[in-house]
C-alpha cells in the first residue's frame, strides 16, 4: 500500500547513473521508484519473515521459542485474571513479610489458572514469598523446560513435568531429590499420594517431582442413548465390546465413539498406547540389560491394535478423527455429537460439570481391555524442582503448599466447587465426603482405575527403559512417538494406508534400536 | 602473464607506492565508520552459523548428558539417505514452486486490475494486500479453525449448502491446505512488484500499439508481458527465499502432518520439536543454508541486472 503511494511523490532523477537518452524521462523515473517500492517490499518481506522461528541455528532457536512463550502465556482470557493476580500480589506483598520470590513454568489448563488465582491471596499472604507464574501450552513448556533444566539453567525455581520426564531428568542429574524435604515435612503426609503415582514419579527410590493433580483413562457414555439404544456396557468392557456398542449407537449426526486422532506422544500416541498395550502389542522388545530392542510397531499386537483402532474410527468414529483429541472429543461429548469417549478421567469433572449440558447423563466404565487385566495410563501433572535452582526453600514450600491436603480443600471453594478440584493426587481426597456427594458417578471409578493402571507391567511382553503404560521410559521416545502418530494419523485421515504408515514408522523406531 | 603487472609496478618507483597508502588511508577513512555495524553483524549472523557448523560435526544428544562427541562429517551422510529428508525436500520444493506460480499468476491478474482507474481503488487495494500484512501463525491458526474445519469451518459449511459432504482439508489434504493458504498470503506480495512494473510501462508505446491496429491481447502478451518478466521474476526469487523457510503454515496449518511436512519443520523436529539431536540437526541446516544460498545469489543477481537496465 505505502509502496505504491510513493510513486508520484518520489523525486526524478534519484538514480546515480547518467540518463540515457532513448528514453523518455518520465517512464525511467517511474521504474526507479517500482524499484524503490521493491526494495521497501523486500524489507517488509524480511520483517514478516523473520516472525517464523529460524530453524539454521541453535541461538537463533532459543531466541524464536521465548518469543511465542511470552505471547501464548496471555491469551485474550487470562489477561483481566493475570492483570488481578498482579494487582493482589503487590497488596499482598506489601502486607507480609519480604520472602523473595520464585518463578514457576505450568502447563495452560483449568486446573492451574485456579491455582494463580488462589496464590496472592492464599501463600503469597502467609509466606510473604512471590509467585511468578509462566504459562505455556503443553509442547512450548516441554520445549522450555527441557531446554532450561537440561542446561542447567536457573530460569524457574518449579517446573510442571509429567512421569515421563520425572525419572529421566533425575536419573539425568537435572532434578533435586525431594524425597527427605518430603519425609521431614509432617503435615505434607507425602505416604498419602497415591502410590502408583508417587511410583511413578521417582526413579530407584528417589521422588523427583509431587503431583498436582493425576488422571488414568477410563471410557465415558451416554447413559440415556445406550438405554434408548438397549446397549449395556459392564463397568471393565473388553475394546470388542466397545466397538459393538459404538456401532449401534452411531447415527447420521453423532459419533459412535470419540478417539483421539491428532498426532503428538501424548494425544494420539497415549490412547492408541493403551489399545497397543492390551493387544499385546509394544513399540520395542527390551535387550536383556533393559535398553531398546527390535522395533515391533508393523507386527503383531501393534499392527492388530492399530488396524481396529483406525477401523473403529473409520466405522462409528467423530468426522475428521485425524484433527481430533481432548479438547475436540470434549466439544463433541458437550454438543451431543458423540456417544461414547475414551479419554483421560479428568474429563469427567468437566462433563458433569454444574453448567454442562449432558450433566448426570453420562456413565463411567474401566479402560476397555483385550489381552490384559487393565489397560488405563497414568498421567500427572507434577511439580519438580531444578537442579540450578537457588531458592531451595521457598521452592519447597511452594510446592509442598500447591501439592497438600489443605490446596484441594481450598480449591473447592472456587465457582467450580468440589467437582473441580484437582483429582487423583492423593488417597484422602477420595474420601472427603463432599466430593464424593459431588462426583457420585465417576470420583470411586476414577480411583479404582488409577489403583489399576498397569505402571510396572502395561501388556505382555518386557519393555525397555523405564516404567510407563502409555509411553516407553526411554529419552528416544518422545520424537519417535510423535514422528510416528504423525505417520499414523495420517493413515487415519486416508492420505495413506495404514500398513504404510505402520511401515514408516517401523523405520521411524527402529532409529532407536540397539 | 603474472610477470608483467608485476615488473610494471617495480618501474613505476615510489611517487607510486605514497600515492597507493594515501588512497588505501582514505578507504580505511571511510570504511572505518561502517566497521562497527559489520562488526556486529559478523557477531550476530556468521558466529551462530560457525557455532552450527561446529554443532554439525559433533554428535549431540542433549537427552544424554555426557554425549557430545566429535564425529566428522557422519551427521553428513544422513540427510542424502533419510527418505523422510528426501520427502521434506520434496514438499519444499511444491510448497515454493506452487505458491510462486499461481501466486505470480493470481498477482497479475489483480495487479491489471488494480492498473485501471475504477471508483474505490485505494480501497480494493488495501483489501488485496491484507493477507499479506498477517501474520503467518494467525493466518494458519485462522484458517484451520475458522475456514477449514470439518464440522464448524465456513468452507465445509458453504460446501453444505451445494450439498457436497465436508472435506476434512488440513489432515485429508495437507499439502494442499498449505499451499493454498501461502498462496492467499503471498499473492498480495506478486501482486504490488507486478503492478510497479505496470505502472513503469511507457503510455506512448500501448499507444503506438493501439494505434497500429493490435488488440488488446496481443498487446498483453507481446509489450506488457516482456516488460513485466523481470519484475515477475524478480518476485518469484524473493518469494522463493522467504517461502523456503515456511515454518509456520506447516506446523500450525498442517500440525506436521507427514503430507506436509518440510525441510525447515523437519529440522525443527530433530532439535527442540522433541528429538533434542542437536548435531545431528544443525548438519541438515547446515544443507539447506548452502541451498538457500544458491537461490539467493541468483535472486541478488537477477536485482543488479535490473538496476544495469537502469
Amino acid at each position: 500500500m505505502r509502496a505504491v503511494v510513493l510513486l508520484p511523490v518520489t523525486p526524478e532523477g534519484t538514480s546515480m547513473k547518467p540518463r540515457s537518452l532513448d528514453r523518455p524521462t518520465r517512464t525511467r523515473s517511474r521504474r526507479t521508484a517500482a524499484l524503490g517500492a521493491v526494495a521497501v517490499l523486500s524489507l517488509l518481506a524480511s520483517a514478516c519473515g523473520s516472525d517464523s522461528p529460524s530453524v539454521d541455528t541453535t541461538p537463533v532457536t532459543e531466541a524464536a521459542a521465548e518469543a511465542p512463550a511470552e505471547t501464548t502465556a496471555a491469551p485474550a482470557e487470562t489477561t483481566p485474571a493475570e492483570t488481578t493476580l498482579g494487582a493482589t500480589e503487590t497488596t499482598a506483598a506489601a502486607k507480609a513479610a519480604d520472602g523473595g520470590s520464585i518463578t514457576v513454568a505450568i502447563v495452560d489448563n483449568p486446573t492451574m489458572k485456579d491455582i494463580q488465582t488462589l496464590t496472592p491471596d492464599n501463600f503469597t499472604k502467609t509466606t510473604g514469598i512471590k509467585v511468578n507464574y509462566v504459562s505455556l501450552n503443553e509442547q512450548t513448556l516441554r520445549e522450555q523446560v527441557t531446554k532450561s533444566v537440561g542446561s542447567g539453567a536457573a530460569q524457574y525455581d518449579v517446573v510442571m513435568i509429567g512421569p515421563y520426564e520425572a525419572p529421566q531428568f533425575g536419573a539425568n542429574g537435572w532434578l533435586q531429590d525431594l524425597t527427605a524435604m518430603a519425609a521431614a515435612d509432617t503435615a505434607y503426609d507425602v505416604n498419602d499420594l497415591i502410590p502408583a503415582v508417587k511410583g511413578a514419579l521417582s526413579n530407584n527410590g528417589k521422588m523427583f517431582a509431587v503431583p498436582f493433580y493425576a488422571e488414568s483413562s477410563f471410557l465415558m457414555y451416554r447413559k440415556d442413548l445406550a438405554d434408548a439404544a438397549g446397549v449395556t456396557i459392564p463397568e471393565a468392557p473388553t475394546w470388542d465390546e466397545v466397538a459393538a456398542a459404538a456401532k449401534k449407537l452411531k447415527t447420521a449426526d453423532m459419533a459412535g465413539i470419540c478417539l483421539r486422532g491428532k498426532p503428538g506422544w501424548g494425544d494420539l500416541g497415549a490412547s492408541l498406547g493403551t489399545v497397543v498395550n492390551t493387544f499385546g502389542g509394544t513399540w520395542w522388545d527390551a535387550n536383556a540389560d533393559g535398553s531398546i530392542g527390535k522395533a515391533q510397531v508393523n507386527t503383531g499386537g501393534f499392527k492388530d491394535a492399530f488396524n481396529f483402532y483406525a477401523q473403529l474410527l473409520k466405522d462409528a468414529g467423530e468426522p475428521d478423527a485425524a484433527n481430533a483429541s481432548f479438547n475436540e472429543c470434549l466439544k463433541l461429548m458437550q454438543d451431543s455429537k458423540a456417544a461414547m469417549w475414551y479419554d483421560a478421567t479428568v474429563a469427567a469433572g468437566i462433563l458433569e460439570s454444574a453448567d454442562s449440558p449432558i450433566k448426570g447423563k453420562l456413565a463411567y466404565a474401566l479402560a476397555p481391555t483385550k489381552e490384559t487385566k487393565a489397560s488405563g495410563w497414568l498421567w500427572s501433572w507434577a511439580l519438580a524442582m531444578p537442579a540450578g535452582t537457588k531458592n531451595t526453600d521457598a521452592a519447597w514450600k511452594y510446592m509442598s503448599w500447591a501439592t497438600s491436603k489443605d490446596y484441594i480443600k481450598l480449591s473447592a471453594t472456587l465457582p467450580g466447587g468440589w467437582a473441580g478440584i484437582p483429582p487423583g493426587s492423593r488417597t484422602s481426597t477420595y474420601a472427603i465426603p463432599e466430593y464424593l456427594a459431588a462426583a457420585p458417578a465417576f470420583a470411586p471409578l476414577t480411583l479404582k482405575a488409577m489403583l489399576a493402571a498397569p505402571i510396572d507391567n502395561p501388556g505382555t511382553t518386557k519393555r525397555p527403559g523405564l516404567p510407563g503404560v502409555q509411553y516407553v521410559g526411554v529419552p528416544e521416545f518422545a520424537d519417535i512417538g510423535t514422528r510416528c502418530t504423525q505417520e499414523l494419523s495420517a493413515a487415519i485421515a486416508g492420505t495413506q494406508s495404514n500398513d504404510e504408515a505402520l511401515n514408516k514408522c517401523q523405520d521411524i523406531a527402529a532409529e532407536a534400536s540397539s | 602473464m603474472t610477470a608483467a603487472p608485476a615488473s610494471a609496478t617495480r618501474t613505476l618507483g615510489t611517487t607510486d607506492a605514497t600515492r597507493r597508502a594515501l588512497v588505501r588511508k582514505q578507504a580505511w577513512g571511510r570504511r572505518a565508520p561502517l566497521l562497527p555495524a559489520l562488526i556486529f553483524t559478523v557477531v550476530v549472523t556468521q558466529l551462530p552459523f560457525v557455532l552450527t557448523i561446529w554443532y554439525s560435526l559433533n554428535r549431540w544428544d542433549f537427552l544424554k548428558p555426557g554425549s557430545f562427541k566429535f564425529t566428522w562429517l557422519s551427521n553428513y551422510t544422513k540427510p542424502f539417505g533419510d527418505k523422510f529428508f528426501r520427502e521434506a525436500a520434496l514438499h519444499t520444493i511444491v510448497i515454493v514452486v506452487g505458491t510462486v506460480l499461481i501466486g505470480t499468476a493470481l498477482g497479475t491478474l489483480l495487479a491489471m486490475l488494480l492498473d485501471r482507474k475504477f471508483v474505490g481503488q485505494g480501497f480494493v487495494r488495501t483489501l488485496l494486500i491484507t493477507p499479506f500484512l498477517i501474520m503467518p501463525v494467525a493466518a494458519s491458526l485462522i484458517w484451520r479453525h475458522a475456514f477449514l474445519d470439518a464440522t464448524y469451518g465456513f468452507v465445509n459449511w458453504l460446501l453444505s449448502l451445494v450439498g457436497a459432504s465436508p472435506v476434512a482439508f488440513t489432515t485429508r489434504h495437507p499439502l494442499a491446505a498449505v499451499v493454498g493458504v501461502l498462496v492467499w498470503q503471498w499473492t498480495p506480495f506478486m501482486m504490488l512488484i507486478i503492478l510497479a512494473g505496470l505502472q513503469g510501462q511507457s503510455g506512448e508505446v500501448l499507444e503506438a500499439a493501439r494505434v497500429d491496429g493490435a488488440s488488446a491481447g496481443q498487446t498483453f502478451r507481446s509489450i506488457t508481458l516482456p516488460h513485466l518478466r523481470p519484475y515477475m521474476e524478480l518476485g518469484a526469487l524473493l518469494g522463493s527465499i522467504y517461502l523456503i523457510q515456511t515454518f509456520d503454515t506447516v506446523d500450525q496449518l498442517a500440525g506436521g502432518a507427514p503430507g506436509a511436512r518440510n525441510i525447515p519443520y523437519f529440522i525443527y523436529q530433530r532439535s527442540i520439536g522433541g528429538g533434542w539431536k542437536f548435531g545431528q540437526a544443525s548438519a541438515y541446516g547446515v544443507v539447506v543454508v548452502f541451498a538457500t544460498i544458491v537461490i539467493a545469489n541468483l535472486a541478488l543477481r537477477l536485482i543488479s541486472s535490473l538496476l544495469e537496465d537502469q
